[in-house]
């Protein structure tokens, strides 16, 4: 037993020369996000601007709002970034998150194929649109992962009146908001995305923006998760990030992002970025 | 099809562009993954032995388990780190969640029973009678141990191609212990992912090509060493 001393020694050193190489990082803030925001490309600029003006390593934990809310009342996360209203009331209600504030908004829209068999260009409303939809039984991919886009498409199902679950038409594709679109454009789908990733994706699919719930923006908030409920939740770094994103340093990253490659902004930052060559 | 050839052409020039991201992504591929295959060799290695030489109680077992563990199935062992690494986890008060080293140990967990599986067959491929000759003309356990790595080196260094192809190569575990950060733990695979989910499918081809490239680049050194005749 003795004998295999020196081999379990060097195991052992070696793990503890990568660990101390690589972890205890107090400095380390843990932002859950959804997959709207990394997939736009919008994320990793976001943390790149932040991380140069603090101190503070930003570790992303990506999924759709639904998965960072939950991993959020873990106390896994400092600080969210998510676009679900209604999961959002409860979370802030269960005194798990705090001091919510919006960042930014883009819109949700039906996309279908150019032929529009359901006629949703003819629809005034976005429930009137699903119906449509329900009515001709036109394919529809659903996102089916409680993120916020599957939310509110529940809830405008809800709205107009129809259960689509267990219909032969409706499909759940379970995969990110980019995916969801190709999944959608090569079985000549209808499905509902936001604006920023439609933009992203538009000349990658077969789809077109056939109807726009300008009604009701899509707005992206941040929360700080409540510190008084887990210990390690690091509180300053949160506030420290909050305080970035609103003000008009962070607005303006949002402002900017996406004006180059596809001349508008992805997405609308809430307040006042100065130096305001925000278009679209 | 004419998507794979774009690949092809984009990887070209983003190797030869010295584009710093690809560089970037390669070198963390490289780092996590080779340490994640020297771990697996140092486990593996031991567990063979022991497993071959020893014929320990309960081997048949233990072999069945470790064979077994070369399907282990990548999500299901990056979803154990992760909860093990929680920050309210056994292990959270490390803070290993999100970094490099928290996907050299998924990765190891991943590739050390493909070693230990395939180098305890190798081991035990030899003449049983060989140890025992070694040991009696004096060589002390680590003497013999050496030698017979060295008799059954063929067979090992098959194992850790293949331990080294399950690191690499893996992308579940990685993007949920690694969190796909950029500059730090985004690697070739996860790097692949992100850019089919931008819908980028351009730069994802031409990502898979290089990690394509990377990988037969090291197998053939391996392969090279493996093949060359032995010093006499």
């Amino acid at each position: 037993m003795w004998r295999r001393l020196p081999a379990l020694g060097v195991i052992v050193a070696s793990l503890a020369l990568l660990a101390s190489s690589c972890g205890g990082d107090h400095n380390e803030l843990i932002l859950g996000a959804t997959t709207s925001v990394q997939d736009s490309g919008l994320l990793d600029e976001i943390v790149r601007s932040f991380e140069g003006v603090t101190d503070y390593h930003v570790k992303p934990s990506v999924g759709g709002s639904g998965e960072v809310l939950e991993k959020a009342r873990r106390g896994e996360l400092d600080v969210v970034m998510t676009h679900s209203p209604a999961d959002e009331d409860k979370f802030i209600a269960d005194g798990e998150g705090l001091d919510r504030r919006p960042v930014m908004q883009n819109f949700f829209l039906v996309a279908g194929p150019e032929a529009d068999p359901a006629d949703v260009r003819d629809a005034v409303t976005v429930s009137e649109a699903f119906k449509r939809i329900s009515d001709s039984r036109s394919i529809f991919i659903s996102r089916g992962d409680r993120s916020g886009t599957n939310v509110r498409e529940l809830s405008i199902w809800g709205e107009a009146g129809i259960t689509p679950q267990g219909q032969s038409w409706y499909q759940e594709s379970s995969t990110g908001q980019g995916q969801n679109l190709i999944v959608a454009s090569d079985k000549d789908a209808y499905t509902l995305v936001d604006s920023s990733t439609f933009t992203v994706f538009e000349k990658k699919v077969a789809l077109r923006a056939l109807l726009t719930d300008t009604a009701n923006p899509n707005i992206y908030t941040v929360i700080r998760v409540a510190s008084n409920k887990h210990d390690n939740v690091n509180s300053a770094g949160a506030i420290a990030f909050a305080e970035f994103v609103t003000s008009p340093a962070g607005q303006c990253v949002i402002a900017d992002f996406g004006m180059e490659e596809y001349d508008k902004s992805l997405f609308q930052p809430v307040g006042r970025c100065p130096s305001a060559n925000v278009g679209g | 099809m004419d998507l794979i050839w774009d690949g092809v052409t984009e990887a070209l020039r983003l190797i030869f562009s010295g584009n710093g991201y690809v560089y970037e992504v390669t070198f963390t591929s490289l780092l996590v993954s080779g340490s994640a295959t020297l771990i697996a060799l140092v486990l593996g290695l031991g567990i063979a032995s022991f497993l071959a030489f020893r014929a320990p109680p309960g081997r048949t077992l233990a072999l069945s388990a470790f064979n077994a563990g070369m399907a282990l199935p990548p999500v299901a062992v990056g979803l154990l780190v992760s909860i093990m690494l929680w920050r309210t986890g056994p292990l959270g008060q490390l803070h290993l969640l999100y970094s490099r080293t928290a996907i050299v140990i998924a990765q190891a967990v991943i590739a050390t029973p493909v070693v230990a599986a395939l180098s305890t067959a190798a081991l035990q491929g030899l003449n049983p009678n060989l140890r025992l000759q070694v040991l009696a003309l004096g060589a002390s356990r680590w003497q013999a141990a050496l030698l017979l790595f060295r008799e059954a080196r063929l067979s090992l260094l098959a194992a850790g191609m293949a331990g080294f192809g399950a690191a690499i190569s893996e992308v579940g575990a990685t993007i949920m212990v690694g969190g796909n950060i950029k500059g730090s733990t985004r690697t070739l695979t996860s790097a692949i992912v992100l850019e089919v989910q931008q819908g980028d499918f351009e730069t994802a081809i031409a990502l898979s090509f290089i990690l394509l490239a990377v990988i037969l680049g090291i197998i053939t050194v391996f392969t090279m060493l493996q093949q060359r005749r032995p010093p006499a």
